[in-house]
């Protein structure tokens, strides 16, 4: 018998207690990854994606307060800035849906391309989306949730503005970090709520990462003391505000992952005592034949390594193969759009269990070490 | 029976793994009732909020005052209604408000959030007697001031009495605190409706709160604004409104539900292994019951006593671990208004009762399964076993 199918056997010898330690590890590690990837989602994009050289311009006061037309031709003219499109949130109700989780968002179709390059639309759909200033483009997300078709009527009823929208969907778009939006003709929007002069908010496109902070720095400068000060910001900076409004629920979902992982190791320290206490016996016998304290001690290390990890491989790695398997969007109502496993996620949950392993092992181990022989011999439980 | 001595011995007897078991119950009981505290907490503060006189008037179609609309025209065709009070200088009882969302500047560097502005009508105040004054004093007209709820000055820069802010290019002054009676005022901004509207260049304004005249006036009123339908707008009880204003609790609870369901299936795990641990061991024992003539069912029940017994504690115990959180202010984005909602964790006895029930549920099924085992030994078997 080699010393590794000794732990094995060892490890499996009560395969009831095995299963049932391996399977607390694997549904607590299940629960921190589902966590972790939940507070990833509260930020779209999620913060490790790429950055863009996108900037997001808004209302100093707040996105709630809108931005005056006549600001479009001065960014425009600013060094550096490559394209600019107005960008206005619509927020209305679709299909008497109580909450929409799809953004609508009026832009200038010409000016959105040349912002949004990743966006793919084909030719045909472009162009009649170009022509029609009743229609709109749908992001590929939204087209297969609610099925829809080229050529059918969006139907929107607005929530901040007064006006309900009727268009009809000529083009669909993918290849966007977001591709649920609903994008259409900001001019119709002007024609409807009878205001020409007001965005939400502007997007713009700097040349290159080299000039960016500067366009975001002059654009600010450049309406600093007017009547409709600005807030230009990364594309990255302007979502990261959005995680800050979430506050006390990230700490919270921190301190939960915490409390998981506190129960954890309790538990799994307490089984693998368990599990060493009732050997003691055989274990003095393993000592009086001549095995170092230093072997008993890895022999139980490694038992207790084994089992947590098992834990993990089934915990992390289920929830890997789940969030990867199901179309979260479909189950979600639209609400999560990625529901994906990081590798941070996976090395911080495997690094937990290496740590469970250990910890749950030399508490044991260490009373082991201590006994003596005699008094080993002698329990009889 | 057996008595419950005998479990309650055992329980002590193997104290370790007990103690774990008890411990690691308590944190699943903690996070559940916490969570879902939380959502209480969101819907206590909605449900605090209005006065049962009033009657709120909103735009059809919005779904948060901050998001609504309602032009000089619809309120001045309202204004002089019969329908509405009047209060003792004749002056009809209305306010007309509006909401705006100005981003500021967290404590301690914690990043931005939205804090909602409302600007009163003149009857504002009167007809919201919740919301009453801590300290210093309320604003006057026209001189850019402000009054902050004091739940948000403990969460945001520059909320002190004397301090200033800026919106735009205009500085705002806080000359007082107010406290809002556990309700959603306490997540605004007090202005002057007016100044509100010229500061932030508002034509209209985005709710008015009006309180009927007794006797038939209310039925009156809600038929006079429901018929015409120029006007297309929403009249509810104020009370009501702020009732359903509940989309921010229902993700926390789902959550709290799903953390719930997983955490407890771990336990349940923990909880089984700790009993067939303890029940393994006392194999002859359990023999040597049977052979005294005690039952099988006898020996299950006892088993799931003490299954349960053990598993209550930690239920209590969590109970007891969340406890201190009660009444604790915290704050999130409020889905309805976009804005900064502060509320405080509420642990209600009914909430520490589904708690304690949670942690009894996981006892009965932790131990079911290693009880019926342990009584179906054959009692020959039990008793040489050592």
């Amino acid at each position: 018998m080699t010393t590794a199918s000794f732990i094995l056997r060892n490890a499996l010898r009560n395969k009831r207690r095995a299963t049932l330690s391996a399977l607390s590890v694997a549904v607590s590690l299940f629960l921190f990854i589902t966590l972790q990837v939940t507070l990833r989602e509260l930020t779209i994009p999620p913060e490790d994606v790429g950055a863009s050289l996108r900037i997001a311009v808004r209302n100093k006061v707040s996105l709630a307060q809108p931005l005056p037309f006549r600001q479009l031709q001065q960014i425009e003219k600013i060094n550096g800035v490559e394209a600019i499109t107005p960008f206005t949130y619509f927020g209305g109700l679709y299909r008497n849906e109580s909450f929409t989780t799809f953004a609508q968002f009026a832009v200038d179709p010409v000016r959105f391309t040349n912002v949004f390059l990743e966006a793919k639309i084909a030719d045909d759909h472009l162009e009649a989306w170009l022509k029609n200033r009743g229609s709109c483009l749908v992001g590929v997300d939204t087209i297969k949730r609610y099925n829809l078709e080229i050529g059918e009527k969006m139907l929107l009823s607005g929530t901040f503005y007064p006006v309900n929208l009727d268009m009809e969907i000529v083009g669909i778009y993918e290849g966007t970090f977001d591709d649920r939006n609903v994008f259409f003709h900001h001019k119709y929007l002007d024609e409807m709520t009878d205001d020409p002069g007001t965005v939400g908010t502007w997007w713009v496109r700097a040349g290159s990462a080299e000039v960016a902070p500067n366009v975001v720095h002059t654009i600010n400068e450049t309406f600093a003391n007017t009547s409709a000060e600005v807030r230009a910001e990364s594309e990255r900076a302007f979502q990261m505000g959005f995680v800050s409004m979430w506050g006390n629920i990230q700490m919270l979902i921190d301190s939960i992952c915490s409390a998981i992982v506190f129960t954890l190791l309790l538990v799994t320290v307490s089984t693998m005592s368990m599990a060493i206490r009732e050997r003691f016996r055989e274990l003095a016998i393993l000592k009086a034949i001549g095995y170092r304290r230093h072997e008993l001690l890895a022999f139980i290390l490694a038992e207790s390594l084994l089992l947590s990890l098992l834990g993990a491989v089934i915990g992390v790695g289920g929830a890997a193969w789940l969030f990867s398997t199901i179309d979260i969007q479909q189950l979600s109502s639209g609400m999560f759009v990625f529901f994906e496993v990081t590798n941070k996620m996976l090395g911080t949950a495997f690094l937990i269990s290496l740590v469970l392993g250990v910890v749950a092992g030399i508490a044991p181990g260490w009373s082991v070490c201590r006994m003596s022989v005699v008094d080993g011999l002698k329990t009889l439980d | 029976m057996l008595p419950v001595k005998y479990n309650a011995g055992n329980v002590v007897l193997r104290w370790r793994s007990t103690l774990a078991t008890i411990l690691g119950i308590s944190m699943v009981v903690a996070v559940y009732v916490i969570v879902q505290a939380l959502a209480v907490g969101l819907q206590t503060s909605s449900a605090n909020t209005g006065d049962p006189r009033n009657l709120l008037i909103v735009r059809k179609g919005s779904q948060s005052e901050s998001s609504s609309v309602v032009n000089l025209e619809q309120f001045r065709s309202l204004r002089y209604s019969e329908w509405i009070e009047r209060d003792a200088q004749n002056q009809p009882m209305i306010s007309t408000d509006v909401l705006t969302l100005v981003n500021l500047p967290r404590l301690n560097g914690q990043g931005e959030a939205n804090t909602t502005v409302r600007g009163i009508g003149g009857q504002g105040r009167v007809l919201r007697p919740q919301v009453n004054l801590v300290e210093g004093r309320w604003f006057s007209k026209g001189k850019r001031e402000v009054v902050v709820s004091q739940r948000l000055a403990a969460r945001f820069e520059n909320f002190g009495i004397g301090d200033q802010f800026k919106t735009g290019p205009d500085w705002l002054t806080v000359v007082g605190w107010f406290d809002g009676g556990n309700s959603a005022f306490d997540s605004e901004v007090w202005a002057d409706a007016d100044e509100v509207r010229s500061l932030f260049d508002r034509e209209s304004y985005s709710s008015l709160l009006i309180r009927p005249a007794s006797g038939q006036g209310r039925a009156a009123l809600v038929k006079q604004i429901e018929e015409d339908k120029r006007l297309q707008l929403l009249v509810k009880n104020e009370v009501d409104y702020y009732k359903e204003q509940t989309m921010t609790a229902t993700p926390i609870k789902w959550m709290g539900n799903f953390l719930a369901t997983a955490m407890s299936l771990g336990a349940i795990l923990a909880a089984m292994n700790t009993m067939y641990a303890t029940v393994g061991a006392r194999t002859r024992e359990i023999g040597t019951l049977r052979v005294l003539g005690f039952r099988r069912r006898t020996i299950v029940l006892g088993l799931l006593i003490e299954g349960i017994l053990l598993c209550a504690v930690g239920g209590i115990l969590g109970c007891l671990l969340s406890l201190p959180l009660n009444g604790y202010a915290t704050g999130t984005i409020g889905i309805e208004s976009f804005s900064e909602t502060v509320f405080e964790f509420t642990i209600t006895p009914k909430l520490a009762f589904q708690g304690i029930v949670f942690s009894v549920l996981i006892g009965l099924f932790g131990t079911l399964i290693p009880a019926i085992k342990a009584s179906r030994t054959p009692v020959i078997d039990a008793l040489k076993s050592l």
